[in-house]
């Protein structure tokens, strides 16, 4: 599989996340990449997600930043 | 036509092109007819107790046809005694009142000698003092030059001796051979310098002979490490000067020097803080007279952007020179082939393939005919194709829209940060 396509296979299950409302818990980083934990709110269930793209890197950390800023002006 | 007279920590001159101190500026003979040519300013090479040269002194690298693309030279400073420059000097500045003089100097690290050649020089009527702090051969060896450049300390030392007894503005002429060259600056700023002045030349050994297995230049069979300049330093004293305008504690003029050939070189060097520029290498390749064409094009450039004063450039562009963290990760640029200016060299497709990202396609089109193809989606924008494209105009690097906000390496990080500081909250 290309990069790209690589990408966009981890882009989307991260928007299939996203979507179902989970938010981006935790994350750890290692010389494999990232794991990104998400979490839902309403039942705290959990999942993980191995972004090894640096695409998928870049696109998880947008929404993250987006996320902080939403749930800032949220607890405000 | 715009003013291109510049004032340099109280230094006037007619326009921002000042030769450097080196064998342009050796005497008055030769300074009083760069002034003719048009040079607004000269650093008269470096005085000091008169010294001896070895025969042998420069070599300079060519590089696929272009001559001098750098330079090397083994030269220590002035071999004529002090009263034989001061004379010189003296009526050079009454001839050419409204030109800039300003004496390079280089003692022993004393501060009696420092008092002393202040002093005298001064006393002919010099618009300004550089103090060569830079030169890497020969003189180092003695304690001076960059001996005394690099080490912090010392340059603070000598600035503030020179201050002490200097009643014309003092320039710090800095060596490049530093780790961090901001360290210099800001010892020379602590020291009381009203200007700084970068770069000398870069320790260098230019070639070994492989017929006699002898060094470029050689010395009877023996060669010693020189300083390096010409156009091949150009990007590392840019870096150095946008360095220097970038940091708070740097609060004085600068005036840049390396691999400056062009009006245009002299342009990007005041755009990042320079308030003025000095050549050496582009004079001794192409003689005085190429000044002409540096005046004619920063006028014309000036005129054209509308720019009434050539003082208007200094730093504008510093703002935009930061550290990578700040760059935005989101931004993208894509290669884009031309294939009617495309000649099908496919020096792009090998780059690519062999070296970069494997985003370039040979294909045939119906006809048979050959042509190359960027898979946009797999290219990473990191230019290549387009340096080694050997045709203008073949290969345009395009920005591509994201949907994603800008996003810096910086800001990633902090986000990251809180996440995990949100966690550990939680966990308490
Ligand atoms: C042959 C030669 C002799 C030089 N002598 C001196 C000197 O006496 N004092 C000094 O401060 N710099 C000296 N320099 C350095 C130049 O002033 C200048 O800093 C350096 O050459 C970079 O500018 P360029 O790339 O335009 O040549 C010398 C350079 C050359 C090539």
């Amino acid at each position: 599989m290309s990069e790209y396509q690589q990408f966009l296979v981890e882009r989307n299950k991260v928007d299939f996340l996203i979507q179902k409302g989970y938010l981006i818990n935790n994350i750890l980083e290692n010389l494999n990449g990232s794991y990104v934990d998400f979490i839902h709110p309403n039942d705290q269930s959990k999942e993980t997600l191995h972004i090894s793209t640096a695409n998928g890197r870049k696109y998880f950390s947008s929404i993250l930043i987006k996320q902080n800023t939403t749930s800032y002006i949220k607890n405000e | 036509m715009a003013d291109l007279s510049i004032n340099l920590a109280g230094i006037k001159s007619p326009n921002p092109f000042w030769l450097a101190s080196a064998p342009p500026t050796n005497s008055g003979y030769q300074v009083q007819r760069a002034f003719e040519a048009g040079w607004g300013g000269a650093v008269w090479k470096t005085l000091g107790d008169p010294i001896l040269n070895v025969s042998s002194r420069f070599a300079a690298v060519s590089f696929n046809g272009q001559r001098v693309a750098g330079f090397n030279n083994i030269e220590l400073i002035t071999d004529r005694p002090i009263e034989v420059n001061l004379k010189e000097i003296y009526e050079t500045k009454k001839r050419f009142p409204n030109h800039a003089i300003i004496v390079s100097l280089m003692v022993e690290p004393k501060q009696e000698k420092w008092h002393e050649i202040v002093k005298r020089v001064e006393d002919v009527g010099v618009d300004g003092l550089e103090l060569n702090f830079g030169c890497p051969h020969g003189m180092a060896e003695r304690g001076m030059g960059s001996a005394s450049g690099q080490v912090p300390e010392l340059v603070e030392r000598q600035t503030f001796w020179v201050k002490e007894v200097a009643t014309t503005p003092v320039i710090v002429k800095l060596t490049p051979n530093i780790t961090d060259i901001t360290a210099t600056a800001e010892a020379a700023v602590r020291g009381g310098a009203d200007a700084i002045s970068m770069i000398n030349t870069i320790n260098s050994l230019m070639g070994v002979d492989l017929d006699n297995w002898n060094t470029i230049p050689h010395v009877a069979g023996k060669g010693a490490h020189g300083g390096y300049c010409g156009p091949a330093v150009k990007p590392i004293a840019l870096n150095m000067v946008a360095e220097c305008a970038r940091n708070s504690r740097i609060n004085v003029p600068i005036s840049g020097i390396g691999g400056i050939s062009s009006w245009q070189d002299a342009v990007e060097f005041m755009l990042m803080g320079a308030t003025g520029v000095q050549v050496c290498t582009a004079a001794m390749h192409h003689g005085f007279r190429i000044v002409e064409d540096m005046i004619d094009g920063l006028n014309n450039y000036l005129d054209e952007k509308g720019i009434a004063s050539v003082s208007e450039l200094i730093g504008k562009s510093v703002p935009r020179y930061s550290d990578w963290g700040n760059l935005d990760l989101n931004y993208n640029i894509v290669a884009k082939i031309n294939t009617d200016v495309c000649i099908n060299c496919n020096k792009c497709h090998i780059a690519c393939e062999d070296t970069s990202h494997q985003c370039i396609d040979m294909l045939t089109d119906t006809n048979g005919n050959s042509y190359l193809k960027v898979r946009e989606e797999d290219c990473v924008g990191c230019n290549l194709c387009s340096i080694v494209c050997p045709v203008d105009g073949a290969i345009d690097m395009v920005e591509v829209s994201s949907d994603l906000q800008p996003m810096t390496w910086n800001e990633r990080q902090a986000a990251l940060n809180l996440v995990a500081q949100c966690k550990t909250d939680v966990a308490k």
